[in-house]
């Protein structure tokens, strides 16, 4: 069957910046604030220096998450805005001045984030970045399956997050503005719930959620409900413990 | 568990045209007239680009909100599979039919001319839509042109995406999540991936010329291509998969080669092989100056100075996120059309050898002096991303 171990999970968002914080969130879940970004001041300042808030704010909930294990683990970081920010800044550079910095240009990349992962953590391990529109925390969370199917024995780390879209393109989604990330360590087995996943065919038309979908999920893994449901446009996923 | 996982049908796009007929027949007589030298976009800059000429099909109406350069070149691609595609989805049924694909540009092209018009004229463009911009709209505009709803995804790092998507693809199959995948990538010109590379100083005014000592840069190229990936034994299946990070820098690799060679040595012992069984290397082969050095030095350590092995970038620019996707097409056009002898695929450049470089047997041509290694009938890729993200496809034809 589909799922995997949760070993471990952490959180980063505005005002929830502790394991306590996030425990707090779970007994009293509310809407995620819009903006804000931790130091990362576990980062070398010659990272830190080129790290975008999305940049900072998976990397904190990563670091958390991984403790000693940051070399070893496979990664899968998920988010539905990526770096996209940072292209819109680089198309008004370039059609204002006719040029762009090539150092933001190469940190502008959808897998900046696990790149710059790699580097802080000297992980030379499989990494993958993905991207899937309002399905892509769940989304994440399958191709970390297809991570721990090609290599069974070595855990994965998956990151979810995302800063609120660029004022030019906000108005285009329907989504609540929060800056935030959510990291879990995954395993085939270990200590911890296993949790299973399937995914049905649902509506194409969905409410937007009042949080994250890996907030969601979070709060779900703390509760004693059996299972969550995550609507998304076609699809429903199901996660079991 | 290790299943078949055949690469079915292949639908592809790029500089060199859009029929397997084409294509083949650029790629093997080593056909550079799909570059092209554009003066008009870099002020004070020259240099060649990939671009695919020709009318691209229209993203039909009900799908508006997809419309932009870079769906336009997946359609052309997917369009020439289709009725396959279709009789797979009415075969398994919509659900257990995925979409993994690759990309680092996506509609990014469009969005300039979104941006322009607010900077002019105020508001959003008429008709702009953010599916047409966003990375995973480019899996999602497949799975809505093809009415599925198996899991559908983008996978983006950078020049790796294309050969990425074709692992996570066999993944979902083996894990039973899907009975068929669409997988691959595209990826179109757009002034960001042109100014940043300018910016890089990484292109070359004249078309790339990988492994030699003039190299100077990369040429820019646009491609889409996809595959229908199914379950089924026989015909052309992907048989390894080596990934690695390189844990060095963003934007350069690990001049020692290691993690490629890491990526290289896993594919072979993914696919249960011995490097003497690889027929045909498709190098990464960028022509950037430390890409080609720390390239030659890592297949040179694998494979030995007797591989033929040949970089397609200077018959159809170096397409970015699509060219992992791209050049495993190039190796299933190669396997598909050996019959008797494997046709390799020439290696275009100026011929001058950098005594820098580990000597490793560049193709001359298609029926190349040198020919593969007996009992070798195996073909492999090598895709490498910035953010140091390596990933190595091998490929073998299987006769029922």
């Amino acid at each position: 069957m589909l799922g995997a171990v949760v070993v471990r999970t952490s959180a980063w968002a505005p005002g929830i910046e502790s394991a306590a914080a996030v425990r707090a969130w779970i007994e009293n879940p509310q809407p995620l604030a819009a903006t804000g970004h931790p130091d990362a001041k576990f980062l070398p300042a010659m990272l830190r220096r080129r790290c975008t808030p999305l940049t900072r704010i998976m990397l904190t909930a990563a670091h958390e998450c991984c403790d000693n294990a940051a070399q070893e683990v496979r990664t899968v970081f998920a988010s539905r805005h990526g770096s996209i920010n940072e292209s819109i800044g680089l198309l008004e550079a370039i059609a204002a001045s006719g040029r762009l910095s090539a150092a933001t240009f190469s940190h502008s990349v959808h897998n900046a984030q696990a790149g710059l992962f790699s580097i802080a953590s000297s992980n030379r391990q499989a990494s993958s970045s993905i991207a899937a529109q309002q399905d892509s925390f769940p989304t994440g969370f399958l191709e970390a399956m297809t991570h721990l199917q090609r290599d069974p024995d070595r855990p994965v780390l998956l990151v979810m997050g995302d800063v609120p879209l660029a004022e030019a393109f906000a108005p285009l989604v329907d989504e609540p503005a929060a800056s935030y990330a959510v990291a879990m360590l995954l395993a085939k087995n270990g200590n911890g719930p296993h949790i299973s996943l399937r995914i049905e065919p649902g509506e194409k038309s969905i409410a937007s959620p009042p949080w994250p979908a890996a907030f969601q999920f979070l709060h779900w893994l703390a509760s004693t409900d059996s299972e969550l449901s995550i609507p998304t446009p076609g699809r429903i996923w199901r996660f079991s413990r | 568990m290790t299943i078949s996982c055949r690469l079915s049908k292949l639908g592809l796009v790029n500089a060199l045209g859009t029929s397997h007929e084409e294509v083949s027949a650029g790629l093997f007589a080593g056909n550079q007239d799909g570059l092209v030298k554009r003066d008009d976009i870099v002020p004070d800059r020259s240099f060649y680009l990939g671009e695919v000429q020709g009318r691209l099909p229209e993203i039909p109406d009900t799908l508006v909100r997809f419309r932009c350069r870079n769906n336009q070149l997946s359609l052309a691609a997917l369009q020439t599979i289709e009725k396959e595609v279709r009789t797979a989805i009415e075969a398994v049924g919509r659900h257990r039919v995925g979409v993994v694909f690759g990309t680092s540009t996506s509609g990014v092209s469009d969005a300039e001319v979104a941006l322009r018009y607010q900077r002019e004229r105020g508001g959003l463009a008429p008709g702009f839509a953010y599916d047409q911009l966003e990375f995973g709209g480019g899996a999602g505009f497949i799975a809505d042109y093809l009415d599925i709803c198996g899991p559908t995804y983008t996978i983006s790092t950078a020049c790796s995406s294309g050969a990425r998507a074709l692992a996570s693809a066999r993944a979902l199959l083996e894990l039973d999540v899907c009975d068929a995948v669409i997988a691959g990538a595209t990826d179109s010109l757009c002034n960001l991936t042109i100014f940043g590379f300018s910016a890089l100083q990484a292109i070359s005014e004249e078309i790339t010329n990988p492994c030699s000592v003039n190299r100077k840069g990369l040429t820019l190229g646009e491609a889409s291509a996809l595959f229908l990936v199914t379950r089924d034994a026989g015909g052309i299946q992907l048989l390894g998969v080596g990934e690695s990070s390189e844990a060095h820098h963003m934007s350069a690799p690990d001049p020692s080669g290691g993690g490629a060679e890491t990526a290289m040595r896993a594919a072979l012992e993914d696919a249960g092989a011995d490097a003497s069984q690889i027929a045909y290397l498709n190098l990464h082969g960028t022509g950037t100056p430390l890409n080609d050095s720390m390239e030659c030095a890592a297949v040179a350590r694998v494979f030995g100075n007797e591989l033929p092995c040949s970089s397609t970038k200077p018959l159809v620019g170096h397409t970015l996120g699509a060219a992992g996707a791209t050049e495993a097409a190039f190796c299933w056009l190669a396997l598909q059309a050996a019959d008797l002898e494997l046709p390799l695929i020439p290696h275009r450049w100026d011929g001058a050898r950098d005594p820098e470089l580990a000597p490793i047997n560049l193709v001359e041509s298609s029926h190349s002096s040198s020919p593969s290694p007996k009992g070798a009938s195996l073909v492999a890729t090598n895709s490498f991303g910035f953010g140091g993200n390596n990933c190595v496809l091998i490929f073998g034809r299987e006769t029922p």
